[in-house]
């Protein structure tokens, strides 16, 4: 059964086409990875999901009925959780919960029973009565996660619920979010971050100028890309590399340096290698380990859009 | 309908777990207190004031120079009207009376010159003396009219009236129109304290905004609608509490009886308060944020508080300023107070009622039409 069915989605700010004829199908049970770079539109598209947006043109249906017209129906099924934080400082971690959980009609017992379940699932269980401007980035992060699963949506829609947080909190969200799934959810995840998409999602859609430029697993994303390939060269110290030498050289299409590793991508039917090697012993590198990657999303990415993820 | 009232309670307490809210909240008792000080007890720490006597030769010329030197906590020192200005001046004396030749045959025919109260210390000094004697006057210039140029009617009534003692007819007399005061400038205070009170409350949208709970709550079964709903409900609520706290304050602790029914002056302040929200969910309407909300809340409440008299009389005020009065609700507020302690009925003030309710339409529709033209998720409703 599909969850979402979008058609012809557009939302115009003023001439500007945020979202620009988008149309995508998720299917139920599905963690599906909405993957672009800042200004994408990501954020305007889920806005419109969740009924705080209305679309300029096109329509949205969940689970086959129209969210224009069913919007009660919709928003009780559904879990937003925003991109910037959206709890209330001066309120405890269990108030914040209970009064979300509230909007959607529980009370009394089954309430506190929700309240507690969706604070212990984030981790918080014991940080119930504390106030979240004592806690971490990852803390909060989580309770804004919490406040949008405890009235148990079929869909929850995460908008980069991991930006800026420590690694630990991270992988506790991204733990959380296969085990959300395994209970039933469907999940709509947007980031910028490919190693995390990648790691979780069943399927990913790449978004691009407000319009979704390809879609699929990520085996069949990657398979877009069989013209081209990543060598890694790991050295120990980039200082004298001459980038622009290196883009000379035959079928190199881009170098990129993460501090000791050298990135470069090339045409996957030239053998190069043997050159690449050459010129960074004449720039005086001395090289630790080269190894040729397998084609990956931000690859994939890269090749699409011409662009990195991050710039 | 559940839901609204889960948004009230929530309404209600984000703003009074802050304690400055309840400070806000309770601002008008205060203002009452500060205002039946000033204008109630002039007493105390007794009075000088200087007379000069230019009418002596008149028993009733004299009587009224007897009846100021009667009353609670004045001396009274005879002067001449050279030395007067001075010793007012140099701070001897708190206020002076000059009685001019022939005003006792002025107050017997019925037609009283004008009395003055010289002081340099301002109302809060005079209120009660000046209070005292136009009662005084007024009564004496009723008597005049009753005996119709019949001297020896006149003669009659008015001796019974000076006889049966000054200190009785003083205070019957005297607390009505003194308290009149202190009603009319406790209730200036209270009418700017609701509109600060109600942009206060108003602004938790602004925040909600800010703090982004806003688009959370959107994104849940409520709508822009029923959350603003439930914030003006919640506001009216706190609204009228505090104005029945207000007038029972004065009323029960206070004692000052304002002479006007406690429900028509309750209705017209609540008629008046849903005008006060009306107009705060406009300048929230108006404003991104709460900073923006502030200063504009700065530049339409107070100077029209002002212009409306609500934190001093508007007698000391130049006529054109006393005209703009006009524009403001409220001056139409304090007007109906003002004409209800004057005796008129409630009934005939229905244009002043109206008035203040065709204001609070006026800001709600206006403030209607701003949120509903604003959909942007960005800046929110
Ligand atoms: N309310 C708005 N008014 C004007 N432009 C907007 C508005 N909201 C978003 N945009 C623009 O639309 C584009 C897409 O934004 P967004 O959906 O937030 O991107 P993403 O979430 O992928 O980073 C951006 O260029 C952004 O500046
Ligand atoms: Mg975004």
């Amino acid at each position: 059964m599909n969850i979402i069915e979008i058609g012809g989605l557009t939302k115009k700010f003023g001439d500007f086409a945020a979202v620009d004829n988008m149309s995508l199908t998720l299917k139920e049970g599905e963690i599906f990875g909405f993957l672009g770079a800042n200004g994408a539109g990501k954020s305007t598209t889920i806005s419109m999901i969740a009924s705080l947006l209305r679309p300029t043109k096109g329509e949205i249906k969940f689970l086959g009925k129209n969210i224009a017209k069913n919007a009660h129906f919709a928003k009780m099924n559904i879990g937003m959780v925003p991109q910037d934080l959206a709890i209330y400082e001066d309120m405890s971690a269990y108030e914040n919960v209970r009064f979300f959980a509230g909007l959607y009609g529980f009370r009394g017992g089954e309430l506190k029973a929700r309240v507690e379940e969706a604070l212990s699932f984030v981790g918080l269980g014991d940080k119930q009565k504390e106030l979240p401007k004592n806690f971490s980035g990852g803390m909060k992060r989580r309770l804004n996660i919490a406040c949008a699963i405890a009235h148990r949506p079929k869909l929850i829609i995460m908008d980069e619920p991991t930006v800026g947080i420590d690694p630990h909190s991270r992988n506790y969200i991204l733990q959380s979010v296969k085990e959300l799934n395994r209970m039933g959810c469907t999940i709509l995840y947007t980031s910028h971050y490919m190693e995390e998409v990648e790691e979780i999602c069943t399927r990913i859609a790449i978004v691009d100028h407000g319009k979704i430029i390809a879609d699929g697993t990520k085996e069949q994303l990657k398979a877009i890309i069989t013209d081209s390939k990543e060598i890694w060269i790991d050295v120990k110290s980039v200082e004298g590399l001459n980038q622009e030498q290196l883009k000379e050289i035959r079928g190199v299409l881009s170098v990129r340096i993460e501090e000791q590793r050298i990135k470069i991508q090339s045409r996957a039917e030239i053998g190069n290698l043997n050159d690449i090697v050459q010129q960074l012993i004449r720039d005086g590198m001395e090289i630790r380990a080269v190894e040729e990657q397998a084609p990956n999303l931000e690859t994939v990415f890269l090749t699409l859009t011409g662009r990195n993820l991050r710039d | 309908m559940k839901t609204i009232l889960w948004l009230m309670a929530h309404t209600l307490r984000n703003t009074f777990r802050k304690r400055s809210n309840i400070i806000l909240f309770l601002l008008p008792v205060a203002g009452v207190m500060l205002s039946a000080g000033l204008y109630g007890q002039t007493g105390g720490t007794g009075l000088s004031i200087g007379i000069v006597q230019q009418d002596g030769a008149d028993a009733v010329g004299r009587d009224v120079a007897a009846f100021v030197g009667a009353l609670d906590g004045v001396k009274l020192t005879d002067t001449s009207d050279a030395d007067l200005r001075d010793r007012i001046a140099a701070g001897k004396l708190d206020a002076g009376i000059v009685i001019p030749p022939g005003f006792g045959e002025s107050l017997k025919a019925g037609k009283p010159m004008q009395l003055e109260l010289l002081s340099v210390k301002g109302a809060q000094v005079t209120a009660y003396v000046q209070a005292m004697l136009d009662g005084y006057l007024n009564n004496v210039a009723s008597i005049a009219a009753q005996a119709k140029g019949d001297e020896a009617r006149f003669e009659q009534i008015y001796g019974e009236y000076t006889k049966g003692s000054f200190k009785v007819s003083r205070e019957q007399l005297t607390d009505a129109s003194n308290v009149k005061d202190t009603t009319y400038q406790s209730l200036g205070f209270l009418v700017a304290f609701m509109m600060f009170s109600a942009v206060n409350m108003s602004e938790m949208i602004l925040r909600e905004k800010e703090n982004r709970t806003f688009l959370r709550l959107l994104s849940s079964p409520v709508t822009a609608k029923s959350y603003v709903a439930a914030n003006v409900a919640v506001n009216v609520v706190a609204m009228v509490f505090q104005t029945a706290l207000t007038l029972c304050f004065m009323r029960y602790v206070l004692d000052i009886d304002s002479g006007v029914p406690i429900m028509q002056l309750a209705f017209s302040l609540v008629l008046f308060g849903i005008g006060a929200i009306a107009l705060s969910l406009l300048i929230v309407s108006l404003s991104k944020s709460r900073g923006q909300s502030s200063a504009l809340q700065n530049l339409i409440i107070t100077p029209t508080c002002l212009l409306a008299g609500c934190y001093f009389p508007m007698e000391i005020m130049p006529d054109a300023i006393r005209k703009i009065g006009a524009f403001l609700p409220q001056h139409w507020l304090l007007d109906t107070v003002n004409r209800l302690q004057q005796g008129d009925s409630f009934g005939s003030l229905y244009m002043n009622l109206l008035i203040l309710a065709a204001f609070a339409a006026a800001f709600a529709a206006i403030a209607i039409f701003r949120f509903s033209r604003n959909n942007d998720t960005r800046t929110f409703v």
